[in-house]
């Protein structure tokens, strides 16, 4: 684990031929991408983007048309190169035969986990998840939250280096959602490389350090979440001021909103702001609040997806 | 450890399968009959009567060998027959299973190769097959040996060919299973391989009576190509009567087609997306 990057992909293009009508889908094309280790990087991209492709090919479970993945300097195709991976699956199905624990016995056997050192790892990944009652219990009786937090529990348990999780909060209550977000900030501690790809932006951008957002295969946007939401602005907040001067403010503002007998205006620089505020002051009305605002990652993502 | 954990997956899924129960139940219920309902009282090494829910009949063939290779006859058809067949249908779903989406992916992002997982299911779904038939074949072979103290190896060998036929098969419904995702497909298949097999086993019968020449080469392809399941069960008959049997080709064509399926299969599923 000598490499430089914990996932490296260059150029990577997968096309989708068709058998019967030769018709060709570039699910993703020429993708470059380079995780560090230690990294937490979201996935992002509108349905149809590519994204689960790209984390097939990771997986090697879709086979590149054209260039390279890499697992800490290993082609993905090499089965070794997988041994530091944990990954939770979208819509996953876990067979239903399985109790809990004979479940999680069997991932970690194929990751190469002891028999003994699993009889020792098995409660407490349950434990860690809050599934620990729940052990002997087959999986068919478990609800959608706890399947995904069963499948955490799996990812984890050989101790990978790197963690991909295809929208792991998934139909997860709040609570469930924060403890898994508490799981992977310790993981991080841990200097655990996490891959994430997920379509809940707030979930995304609470969690994640660095971002790329793929729009029809490519890479249309990366970087890091703070350079990437560091949009310059200024929200005023002000109780209803009179018609005509809330109709001169919201030529000058870049949108406005209306709630609980209060209006938000965003202007987009310092000088038109002040403009604002003398005007409100010129008028006698009261400033109920004035803060720098920074773009959110969705404002991020549909600048991003709608050019 | 790894090979185990797949083979123990694919015995508990197997499991999990009511069918397979049907089959340990069948195989159950033959040894009850034998234990407990079926009496032979042997007199000077012939059978004096033989006593079935405990009415007594004279065989009017009183040799005890025959009666009790006959029986055994009996077994070794029913695995050839719906033994086999029971076991096809209850496995041909065993591979599309582990190819749904949402399961085949986690399984592929573990540390090891593709040949290994389906050699892992291959290999698990035979060691059902052979321990069922190793139950049936050694449980009714020590009953009648303790009753009548015929102990003919011959019959033992029925779990060999039960096993090998059926991985033979197995090969087809894991070529149709990685291609189709079909078990119903599957199925139908590997049963019409059994169904004409006893048909192209009738090769000389059928070249006095074909009127061309290329209806008999496409007879002849077909009959060496496919596996020999009637011929296995004719040699296993043989066998468990002690006569001699023609040769081996029935063995080694039916492996040869065997390997090339599960060749196929294995580098279909090496290849395929999911």
């Amino acid at each position: 684990m000598d490499s430089e990057y914990a996932i490296e992909t260059q150029d990577l293009t997968k096309v989708y031929v068709s058998q019967w009508k030769r018709r060709q889908v570039r699910a993703i094309d020429g993708v470059s991408l380079r995780v560090r280790p230690g990294a937490i990087f979201g996935l992002l991209g509108p349905n149809g983007a590519g994204k689960t492709t790209f984390v097939k090919t990771l997986l090697s479970a879709v086979r590149p048309t054209k260039g390279s993945a890499l697992i800490f300097g290993k082609a993905a195709s090499d089965p070794q190169a997988r041994r530091p991976i944990g990954y939770l699956p979208e819509n996953h199905r876990f067979p239903t035969y399985f109790t809990g624990a004979g479940m999680l016995d069997f991932y970690a056997a194929l990751s190469g986990v002891e028999a003994s050192r699993r009889r020792k790892l098995i409660p407490e990944q349950l434990e860690l998840v809050g599934l620990k009652e729940w052990a002997t219990m087959r999986i068919g009786k478990y609800s959608k939250g706890m399947l995904q937090r069963l499948g955490l529990a799996q990812a984890l348990i050989h101790s990978p280096t790197i963690l991909i999780l295809d929208e792991p909060t998934d139909g997860v209550d709040p609570v469930g959602r924060r403890q898994i977000r508490e799981i992977l900030g310790g993981l991080e501690e841990r200097g655990v490389t996490i891959f994430v790809n997920s379509h809940l932006l707030a979930e995304v951008e609470t969690l994640c350090r660095e971002v790329a957002i793929l729009d029809k295969g490519k890479v249309a946007l990366s970087g890091k979440m703070q350079d990437l939401t560091a949009g310059k602005g200024y929200r005023l907040t002000v109780p209803q001021p009179p018609e005509a001067l809330t109709e001169e403010l919201r030529g000058r503002a870049t949108s406005m909103a209306v709630r609980d007998g209060l209006v938000d205006f965003q202007f987009s620089s310092r000088e038109l702001v002040n403009g604002a505020v003398d005007l409100l002051r010129a008028e006698h009305c009261e400033i109920e609040a004035l803060a720098p605002t920074t773009s959110t990652l969705e404002e991020v993502f549909v600048r991003t997806v709608q050019k | 450890m790894v090979t185990l954990a797949l083979i123990r997956d694919t015995f508990r899924e197997a499991l999990a399968r009511k069918i397979f129960w049907v089959l340990f139940g069948l195989s159950a219920l033959l040894i009850i009959f034998f234990l407990f309902l079926l009496r032979i009282d042997i007199v000077a090494g012939a059978t004096a009567t033989v006593s079935l829910f405990g009415r007594e009949t004279r065989p009017a063939d009183a040799n005890v060998d025959r009666l009790v290779r006959g029986v055994y006859g009996g077994i070794a058809t029913f695995l050839y027959t719906w033994g086999m067949f029971l076991a096809v249908f209850a496995s041909a779903g065993l591979v599309p299973s582990v190819l749904e989406p949402g399961r085949i992916e986690l399984l592929l992002s573990k540390p090891l190769s593709r040949t290994h997982i389906l050699l892992g299911r291959f290999a698990g779904n035979v060691l059902v097959v052979f321990l069922n038939t190793t139950f049936l074949v050694l449980g009714v072979w020590a009953i009648l040996g303790v009753k009548t103290g015929i102990w003919s190896p011959g019959f033992l060998i029925a779990i060999a060919t039960t096993t090998f036929v059926f991985a033979v098969l197995l090969a087809v419904v894991l070529l149709i299973g990685v291609t189709l995702e079909s078990a119903a497909a599957a199925t139908m298949i590997t049963v019409a391989l059994m169904i004409i097999s006893p048909i192209l086993a009738q090769t000389s019968l059928m070249m006095r009576l074909l009127s061309s020449e290329w209806s008999r080469n496409l007879w002849r392809v077909l009959y060496y190509a496919l596996p020999k399941v009637y011929e296995l069960g004719k040699m296993t008959l043989d066998a468990i009567q002690s006569r001699t049997f023609a040769g081996f080709a029935p063995i080694w064509s039916s492996a040869l087609f065997g390997a090339i399926m599960l060749g196929a299969a294995l580098a279909i599923f090496a290849r395929r997306d999911f």
